[in-house]
């Protein structure tokens, strides 16, 4: 099969393309899954000091939903999110990215894939001290070479509601501020899912707030999907669904949470 | 805390040896010089006292001319003066010895030997035991028509016993049958030089003058010291014939001791290319330890807070500075001995061709290489070590802070003073106050621009990175940022680069205008259609018969030969050209200020109008002359000319030689055309009489005008060879900080890798921001260069060089070279930058 993962393909997505196969756009409609693990495995290490840090993980995320990843340190929730973003290779198993599966891809195309199919925001060091905020919104964008949707591209600039600050660099602004603009640059190029690792870990509770709720209303109002690997009940109780981790294997998930819920399952987890 | 900042050290290998780098290259650079002089010095210490070795006294006319730079000019010896000295009781044998001008022909008829290489000499075969040739093969000439050459000259050649050769002197082109092949001491041919080697009478008639030789060789009985020979053989000379006697020990160390002044004027030259070198290799230390001071930061903040001292800190670094240059200058010494073979090699190329046997390794060597390559390090390191000691322990608990722009204000206070200072001692300097303000000006000037800098790094780097953004766009804007960002490391970085091209650019400019002025100079003052030119080095030249020959064939108008001369003027050593007033009206005009050239007669002299201002002379004055010969005269200033590049400050009549012992060559015969001729018939007619007979080098007007002011270039192409290293070295140091930089941004990058930049991307984003670095070193010191080329001018226009030209094409692959480097430096730390794993420098914890 031949895959072309380009900006092309993924904006055209309500153009006249009929061929399917080159169209991940259409693929995505057809499974209705952004993102997805199969029989995934990662291991460090062999023999004695074998580490199973994904142990047969399947798992899959709907398109259009908020999905928080939960489970304890070193229960694999950031090993996962790394594998199906395709920064990291798994041991054995599958990982889809709107229908395209990861293995066999080049760096390059993986690199592009990346470019136009995700969005990450990281928990700290997301922007480019270099550069201000607006050239941080569009910079995967700018690396693919395209000028990208200025409509929502100014939809998502008024969503995070800094359009007076979009020249800024990122030293000018405050945490939570850095924190929306990688929000912002996540969603620029509609990609197919959006990662985020523990977007509010550095952030006191009310800055983490508007970040959180940016994101959810970035699901409802704007349709995209996010995955979000947390350890904050309170932040997880934003999304629509939690999967649950524990030692590398799937332990469970809720959907429709609330924070008493997500830490009675916890401490229920834990035991 | 001296183990454990070596450990920290030794942790950090890579580093370490890159840092060592820049110190490698300047130590080894130095050691090699120091061992190249002293292998040279060496070998030719054997090679005399082998060549002399049966040589106990040695014979010559006290008369001689010493020039500053030109060597000395002796007198020759009258051969009949030999039979005083066989006479003398305790002298067992004795031969003359000549070493003249002669040129050997190839079989293809070019002439053997380049005119800038090895001289071509001429001399005596002689059966004496003190003769210092020995038959290799055949035997030795007798009469006339034979001759003998040396075993290389043979080899090189390919000439046989039995070839007819022919050789062109002093007085004239002649064929020889060869009958014999020499060595000389051990070795076939010293230095590379060629040999023509005839009977005693033979050689002088043909190379010198019938009837004299240079000097003699005696060897004793045994029956005497060298000194009581020498004493003895002096006593028997007749003592109007001015002749003196050495001792062959003497002769040996005088010998050595003339190579010993080249090889030493050669060692400093290298010297200070090797001292450039160092001082370049300083800014990269001193720029490595900076950054990585600043990277440290937290580790020292953190050694502070857990209850180090300052000057613990400080020492720490100190230590590390201290590994970095002794590691340095051990690997440079090494380095060096095989930068010997290349400065060896690199002479070579330009004609110096000088024979070495093994390396000589002195203890100085070690020692000097060892200490100043060490102390040179720490000396770049003192200032980022002090630094470190003033952190705060509190920064320890800060995020890593990038390095603090300093007190721009104060910045461009103390730099433009720096300029200010240093604009001034240049004024005094082209004034002519003192030459001493031409270089504290020079370095004034280095100074104040390094100060200022960093202060004008970021809008230098955003305005050259401009047009990067605009055709690279989001990896050029990332490039232009990154270069701007840091402007203290920038223009540190660029340092190197802007003394390295400065130098370049100073050198083109001043060449370019030296060969400007040679230009205007010969087109102005030559009005010939064709020149024949002799080998440029100064050592022989074109018998002045031919200059007769020519003016007698029927295609030319009219001919004229100018030489040069070595006199004392007023008891100094001067070095004269030697014109023929009668024929040289419309092909050489002075610039005429005071007289007539066309009446300068036997007992006339024409001096510059610069020398006659500065000695206070007029027309009419007296000038004492001596000639080599011994003999005195009294020339009358009959006129004065206006000065230039390319006839020095004395002309004297070749009538003023006649009647003397002297020998006199032309060096350049220019010749008119008649009217009618064409330049194919001109050229076969010219060419049939000099260049086909291995004479001369026949040129058009236009060829000979090129040849001359194309001589500086190269000189000028040694000098770069030699600032090669310096922009290597500066090449290191663009690498260094790229990688330092790759390093401190690695989780930029890794964030850039995670969001979508290709590798590709990546690499092009350090290449620029790498070219952007080098640009910028690159565009000051271009400017810098220029006005260094303008003051040198000027300071020099008493030497007849006012005119400045600006050598455009020259800049231009200066600039181009200058954004080769950005390119080249930046291949591994681009490299290096796409091996940045996206996993481990985005993870927070």
């Amino acid at each position: 099969m031949i895959v072309t993962i380009s900006r092309h393909s993924a904006n055209t997505s309500a153009s006249t393309s009929t061929n399917q196969t080159e169209n991940p756009r259409r693929l995505e409609v057809v499974c209705e899954s952004a993102a997805s693990a199969n029989a995934a495995f990662k291991i460090y290490g062999s023999g004695d000091s074998e580490v199973r840090a994904l142990d047969g993980v399947t798992v899959s995320f709907e398109k259009g939903k908020f999905t928080a990843i939960m489970g304890p340190s070193g229960s694999g929730k950031s090993t996962l999110m790394h594998c199906i973003a395709g920064l990291d290779s798994l041991t054995s198993g599958s990982v889809t990215i709107g229908g395209i599966d990861l293995a066999g891809l080049n760096d390059k195309a993986l690199t592009t894939l990346r470019r136009n199919q995700v969005g990450f925001v990281f928990q700290a060091f997301n922007l480019i001290p270099t550069l201000n905020a607006e050239e941080n919104i569009v910079l995967p964008l700018s690396l693919g070479g395209q000028a990208g949707d200025r409509e929502w591209i100014d939809k998502v600039i008024d969503t995070i509601g800094l359009r007076d600050r979009l020249d800024h660099r990122p030293s000018e602004l405050s945490g939570g501020q850095q924190q929306r603009v990688a929000v912002a640059r996540a969603l620029a190029s509609q990609p197919s899912v959006i990662f985020a690792d523990e977007p509010t870990g550095n952030l006191d509770s009310k800055t983490g707030h508007e970040v959180l709720s940016f994101m959810r209303r970035a699901v409802t109002e704007l349709g995209q999907t996010i995955v979000m690997v947390t350890h904050d009940a309170g932040a997880a109780s934003y999304a629509d669904r939690i999967v649950f981790l524990k030692d590398g294997t799937i332990a469970g998930e809720m959907t429709e949470p609330n924070p008493e819920k997500v830490l009675d399952y916890l401490k229920h987890l834990g035991e | 805390m001296l183990l454990l900042s070596l450990k920290m050290t030794l942790a950090r290998k890579g580093r370490l040896l890159l840092t060592s780098l820049a110190i490698i290259l300047g130590t080894g650079f130095l050691s090699g010089t120091f061992i190249f002089s002293d292998t040279l010095s060496k070998t030719f210490d054997r090679l005399f006292t082998d060549v002399f070795r049966d040589v106990d006294a040695y014979v010559r006319s006290a008369n001689f001319i010493e020039v500053q730079f030109g060597g000395e000019q002796r007198s020759s010896v009258p051969i009949e003066t030999l039979d005083t000295v066989l006479a003398v009781n305790g002298v067992s044998d004795a031969t003359g010895d000549i070493q003249a001008f002669a040129r050997i022909i190839g079989k293809d008829g070019k002439p053997l030997g380049s005119d800038n290489g090895p001289p071509t000499f001429g001399g005596i075969a002689s059966a004496s035991v003190a003769g210092l040739w020995s038959v290799d093969d055949g035997r030795l000439p007798t009469g006339e028509n034979e001759m003998m050459m040396d075993r290389a000259t043979a080899d090189n050649g390919d000439f046989v016993i039995g070839d007819v050769v022919r050789v062109n002197a002093q007085s004239g082109s002649r064929e020889f049958t060869l009958v014999g092949i020499a060595t000389y001491g051990e070795i076939s041919s010293p230095g590379g030089a060629t040999f023509a080697l005839f009977d005693q009478p033979t050689a002088s008639a043909f190379l010198l003058k019938p009837g004299f030789v240079d000097a003699f060789l005696v060897q004793g009985d045994g029956s005497l010291s060298e000194d009581q020979l020498a004493a003895r053989i002096d006593a028997a000379l007749d003592p109007s014939l001015k002749l003196e006697t050495l001792t062959g020990a003497q002769i040996t160390e005088e010998t050595t001791d003339q190579i010993g002044a080249v090889i030493g004027f050669l060692t400093t030259f290298l010297t200070i290319f090797s001292l450039i070198a160092l001082g370049i290799g300083c800014f990269v230390i001193f720029n490595v330890f900076s950054i990585t001071t600043a990277q440290r930061l937290r580790e020292n903040a953190l050694l502070r807070a857990i209850g180090a001292s300052r000057r613990q800190v400080t020492t720490a670094l100190l230590v590390e500075a201290t590994i970095v240059g002794l590691l340095g200058s051990v690997l440079g010494f090494f380095t060096g001995i095989g930068l010997s073979r290349g400065l060896s090699a690199l002479l070579a190329a330009f004609g110096v061709d000088i024979p070495t046997r093994g390396l000589s390794i002195e203890a100085r060597t070690v020692i000097i290489t060892l200490v100043v390559g060490t102390l040179v390090t720490i000396a770049s390191a003192v200032f980022p070590a002090l630094k470190a000691g003033r952190v705060p322990p509190l920064a320890a608990l800060r995020d890593t802070a990038i390095e603090n722009v300093g007190n721009n204000h104060k910045r461009f206070s103390i730099g433009i003073s720096a300029l200010v200072a240093g604009v001034i001692a240049l004024v005094l300097a082209a004034l002519g106050v003192n030459d001493w303000f031409l270089g504290v000006g020079v370095v004034a000037f280095f100074a104040g621009v390094l100060i200022i800098g960093p202060g004008v790094a970021k809008p230098v780097a955003l305005a050259l990175g401009r047009p990067v953004e605009w055709s690279r766009g989001v990896t050029g804007a990332m490039a232009r940022q990154n270069a701007a960002r840091n402007p203290k490391r920038t223009a540190r970085t660029a340092a190197p680069v802007l003394i390295g091209v400065a130098l370049v650019t100073a050198f083109t400019a001043f060449a370019a205008s030296v060969e400007k002025e040679i230009r205007t100079t010969i087109g102005n003052q030559f009005n010939g259609d064709y020149a024949i030119s002799a080998p440029s080095n100064g050592f022989g030249g074109l018998p002045i018969s031919l200059t007769d020959e020519v003016a007698l064939l029927p295609e030319v108008e009219q001919a004229t030969g100018l030489g040069f001369a070595t006199i004392t003027l007023n008891g100094e050593g001067r070095f004269v050209q030697v014109l023929n007033p009668a024929t040289a009206s419309g092909l050489i005009d002075l610039d005429m200020v005071l007289g007539d050239q066309a009446t300068l007669t036997a007992n006339g002299i024409i001096v510059s109008n610069n020398r006659a201002t500065t000695e206070g002379w007029q027309l009419g004055d007296a000038l004492e002359i001596g000639l080599v010969d011994g003999t005195n005269k009294s020339l009358t200033i009959e006129g004065t000319f206006v000065p230039n590049g390319f006839f020095g400050s004395y002309v004297i009549n070749r009538d003023v030689f006649l009647d003397t012992n002297n020998t006199l060559f032309d060096t350049i015969i220019y010749v008119d055309i008649r009217d009618g001729i064409t330049d194919e018939q001109a050229r076969v007619a010219l060419s049939a009489v000099s260049s086909d007979r291995g004479l001369g080098t026949l040129l058009s007007r236009q060829e000979f005008i090129d040849a001359q002011s194309g001589q500086i270039n190269q000189i000028l192409g040694l000098i770069y060879g030699l600032l090669a290293l310096s922009i290597v070295i500066a090449v290191v140091g663009i690498v260094i900080t790229l990688l330092l930089s790759v390093f401190e941004r690695k989780r930029e990058i890794g964030l850039l890798r995670a969001v979508g930049m290709t590798r590709s991307q990546v690499r092009t984003t350090v290449r620029w921001e790498s070219v952007i670095t080098s640009m910028f070193g690159a565009v000051v010191g271009v400017v810098l260069g220029i006005v260094m080329g303008l003051v040198l001018i000027v300071v020099l226009a008493d030497n007849g060089l006012s005119a400045f030209s600006l050598p455009i094409s020259g800049t231009l692959v200066i600039l181009v070279l200058s954004f080769v480097i950005g390119v080249l430096a930046a291949v591994y730390p681009a490299w290096k930058a796409t091996r940045v794993n996206i996993m481990q420098s985005i993870s927070t914890t």
